[in-house]
């Protein structure tokens, strides 16, 4: 498993189209041209972007369902379990397809209902933005559920003492949740904001291939995605790998930046 | 040939020992207790039996053979944990012969060692129960049932009763006495209620902080502790440790003062201890209304309801001393009179708290134990 | 815990819009599966077909050969389970029951492989593919996905659960380790052990990345590939035929889901993180 990886390095210092009988070395002649590119500028901002909607519709929106199941919702528990879960099974581009239907600008179901309010549907497909939120959308479909499950079941292994302590002293709801029971799940609860950020992107990747094959003009294009372009649809294998080198040390950086900024924190459960 | 020797034997964590320097042996037949306070390395000691914990330096030997890195599997160990560790998705019968089954002994013999377990057991009809099934005590002679169809030299339990209530506790001892007693294999029992110890051991081997404090039956244990440790840990309430001072034929509380035999006197001069302390169980230490023969003041503190009898708290030369006293009739800050048993008194080298031993007239008097 | 209704009531009705959204496309794709194209654009809100139809799957069957799509779909994910449950178990075995140096530096190499972006091993892995001349082969499309941190992690969480003390019972009884795996421990850790193997067997029923890069001729596609070929950013004009398609690509995920939902919810939810 680690071979590939060490061979990605190796290719992100040689000019190749995976066709030619010789690679020639260029050293870090790619990462440069990279850096220069203007695309990946615009690529990495619209990973931000993807990020962005990723965290706030996978992360923060599951980690307060989780608690609200956990300690507020009394009936139909494992009906809400299997019914946020159940779209974590099905395949990203069956999503893919549904959604590109059903959003239809102009013969879906969701414009038909928008036409009887006076609204008129975006041609999201077409249109910067709103095309990145719209597949950011047919994804958070597919990984809400797991997210959400992990956190339930990290909220729901905090003893219940601490939790009833807190409410005999008549502590609110919303400080329960901020003051002891994020604490008490951040193990799991990075775990799940790295995920979300690092597969999210990678999940990212089907829509964005089935639908807008990164149009119009790259607006939708993220790194993993462009990391596959470059290899694949333009064959500039050392750009495509110096390009996923780059998307890796980021996002190690962001890691650690993550674990320093946090590490005090964290309370680690089963401990 | 079914003893067990450790020479030298240490077991350590990184840096941590946990078994310091074991140097004895556990006799073929015999029923040994590994008693201690918990975190003392009686259970380590125990696994490095079944070979289930390295030893980390030194030899352990068992049947005359070195063990050190024999796997647990060729000891000829049978053992019962705490837990009873009995295998949730089979039935009570299936738990009791699978390891025969897997060794490959006759259809035959399994059944009737079986059939022989399941009488002595008294598990007859749970048979085909599975674990989750049965009360706590039924597990625990399932557990029991298991170690013993395997006709294993070596018998090791690991605080095999602590998960059953006061009642139950009582008649799985009596049970575990009869099991020995029909096979006689070499039982290590670990253990670190001292009433466990007492009823089951042949002899108890006092373990804290990794260091074997004393090794003897349980009588020599209760009545000749070898060392402080072992006088407190033993008995409840415990022995009470008292600053004392040699002087002129008495011992010397304060300015208080208690005579003793002359057999006492001679060894005390003989044993040439710089500083000396005085043990005295509550049990062996009267409380009387009025000064008498041999008897010293102190003051009632607190009195605790034992059930049978009382325990009275007092304070006598600055220093907290318990006594037992059949009745109550006592008033807390009310001055009393009390006078140390002379037979049971015990004293100790200050500097290695070892015991200085006791007088030779009275090394052959049986202590009754009740 | 006593909380009043007045509380939980809006909440319930979030819970219950945000489960709209989730299956309300599927229910929408099943109603349209079997709607005729012309139903469908005169009633687009009908959620239920006015003229059951089959039309649609009978368009799938004649365009494409379908039966042999699904039976790829079908032995691609039967292989890869089957690899990864064997592998993924045995490794958390020795992960739970062997001592060996490194052991943690291991994990935690192999459970960090879960963070490493795709795009970092998919060209090595693509040319491995292509030298082994496995190009638009279904051992092309297996042989990438036949290692997972992902199954290691959930059954090493799922066999640290089982008390030591049952293993070390064994050990005295001088039972080998294949034993102790077959008679003790995959007993007990067999919910864990058929979620997982289910989790495995939908993510590579719906696996798209690789198959895209690998499969090239429709003969060896599998069923989210063929899917693929029925969509354009404007919807499709046939779009019921695709729907069709996507009924078929995803009744055997949500059926298994379905029938294990409560031994998969179990061990997901049993998985702490630590």
């Amino acid at each position: 498993m680690f071979w590939p990886f060490l061979y990605t390095i190796y290719l992100s210092f040689f000019d190749w189209n995976m066709i030619k009988p010789t690679k020639e070395f260029v050293g870090l002649q790619n990462y440069i041209e990279v850096l220069k590119d203007p695309l990946t500028y615009k690529v990495f901002g619209n990973s931000a972007v993807y990020i962005f909607i990723l965290l706030l519709l996978n992360f923060t929106v599951p980690y307060i369902f989780a608690f609200i199941l956990d300690f507020v919702i009394g009936r139909m528990k494992s009906f809400y379990k299997s019914a946020f879960f159940l779209p974590a099974f099905i395949s990203l581009v069956v999503g893919s397809i549904l959604f590109t239907w059903i959003l239809n600008p102009v013969s879906g179901p969701v414009a038909i209902v928008m036409g009887w309010f006076g609204l008129e549907m975006p041609i999201w497909s077409k249109l910067d933005g709103w095309v990145i939120f719209i597949l950011s959308l047919i994804t958070s479909w597919k990984i809400f559920g797991y997210n959400f499950i992990l956190l339930y079941a990290s909220i729901n292994g905090i003893s219940r003492e601490v939790i009833e302590a807190a409410r005999l002293d008549n502590v609110p709801l919303w400080k329960i949740f901020f003051h002891i029971v994020v604490p008490m799940s951040s193990a799991t609860g990075i775990y799940i904001f790295i995920i979300t950020i690092v597969q999210g992107l990678q999940f990212a990747f089907t829509p964005i291939k089935v639908i807008t094959q990164g149009g119009p003009n790259y607006a939708s294009s993220n790194v993993i995605y462009h990391a596959y372009h470059e290899a694949f649809v333009l064959y500039r294998t050392g750009h495509s790998a110096a390009l996923s080198i780059l998307t890796m040390v980021i996002f190690v950086i962001l890691l650690i930046v993550e674990f320093k900024y946090v590490e005090r924190g964290i309370y680690y459960e089963n401990k | 040939m079914k003893e067990i020797r450790f020479e030298n034997v240490k077991k350590s964590y990184g840096h941590t020992e946990v078994v310091k320097n074991l140097n004895f042996s556990i006799h073929e037949g015999e029923r040994l207790i590994l008693l201690g306070p918990s975190g003392c390395g009686k259970s380590t000691t125990l696994r490095m039996i079944a070979g289930l914990e390295d030893v980390s330096s030194g030899n352990l030997y068992m049947g005359g053979k070195l063990v050190n890195d024999v796997p647990s599997g060729k000891r000829e160990v049978a053992m019962v944990f705490q837990n009873y560790a009995l295998y949730p998705h089979m039935t009570v019968k299936q738990n009791i012969v699978y390891a025969l089954r897997m060794k490959k002994v006759p259809k035959k013999e399994i059944a009737a060692r079986l059939e022989d377990a399941l009488a002595m057991l008294q598990l007859r009809g749970l048979e085909d129960r599975l674990p989750k099934d049965l009360s706590g005590g039924q597990r625990q002679r399932v557990a029991l049932a298991r170690a013993v169809v395997k006709q294993a030299d070596f018998f090791l339990l690991d605080e095999p009763l602590s998960n059953l209530d006061a009642q139950l506790r009582v008649s799985a001892r009596k049970e575990l006495v009869k099991i020995h007693e029909k096979y006689k294999q070499t039982i290590v029992y670990v253990t670190h209620d001292q009433i466990e110890a007492m009823t089951v051991g042949d002899r108890i081997a006092l373990l804290n902080e990794g260091v074997l404090q004393m090794l003897d039956t349980p009588e020599n244990v209760y009545h000749r502790p070898a060392n402080i440790f072992t006088a407190k840990f033993i008995g409840a309430p415990p022995t009470n440790i008292l600053e004392m001072v040699y002087y002129d034929k008495h011992i010397r509380f304060g300015d208080q003062k208690m005579s003793i035999p002359n057999e006492w006197i001679q060894h005390i001069q003989k044993a040439n201890a710089r500083e000396m302390v005085f043990g005295i169980r509550p049990e062996h230490l009267e409380i009387m209304e009025e000064h008498g023969e041999n008897t010293m003041y102190a003051i009632v503190r607190a009195i605790e309801n034992l059930g049978a009898e009382y325990a009275v708290y007092l304070t006598f030369n600055n220093e907290e001393v318990i006594a037992l006293s059949p009745h109550k009739e006592w008033r807390v800050g009310e001055q009393v009179y009390i006078r140390p048993n002379v037979q049971h008194m015990h004293i100790f080298d200050m500097a290695t708290t070892n015991s200085i031993g006791y007088p030779e007239k009275m090394v052959n008097r049986v202590p009754v134990f009740n | 815990m006593k909380i009043s209704k007045n509380i939980s009531i809006p909440w319930h009705i979030a819970f219950l819009i945000t489960i709209f959204l989730l299956i309300f496309p599927i229910v929408f794709a099943v109603g349209s599966s079997f709607t005729s194209l012309q139903d469908a654009y005169n009633h687009p809100l009908a959620l239920f077909p006015l003229n059951p139809t089959l039309e649609n799957y009978q368009a799938f069957f004649d365009s494409l050969p379908a039966i042999k799509i699904a039976i790829n779909t079908f032995i691609i994910a039967s292989v890869v389970t089957l690899f990864k449950v064997v592998t993924s178990f045995m490794a958390a075995y020795a992960f739970v029951y062997f001592i060996f140096k490194g052991k943690n530096t291991l994990y935690f190499m192999l459970i960090s492989t879960i963070f490493l972006p795709f795009t970092v091993t998919m060209i090595p892995n693509y040319l491995i593919i292509s030298n082994l001349g496995l190009s638009d082969s279904l051992w092309g499309v297996v042989l990438p996905q036949l290692a997972d941190a992902m199954g290691i992690f959930l059954l090493t969480q799922a066999l640290r659960t089982i008390p030591v003390s049952l293993i070390e019972v064994a050990r005295l009884d001088d039972m080998s380790h294949w034993q102790i795996m077959k008679d003790i421990v995959l007993p007990l850790a067999r919910p864990a052990v058929t979620s997982t193997s289910i989790w495995f067997f939908i993510t590579a029923w719906n696996e798209y990345v690789w198959p895209v890069l690998i499969l090239k001729s429709t003969e060896n596609f599998t069923l989210p590939l063929a899917l693929q070929m029925y969509i354009s950013s404007e919807g499709g004009t046939n779009f019921t035929v695709a729907m069709a398609v996507s009924v078929v690509t995803m009744i055997i995920p949500l059926a298994l889901y379905l029938m294990f939902q409560r031994y998969i919810i179990g061990t997901f939810t049993s998985s702490g993180i630590k």
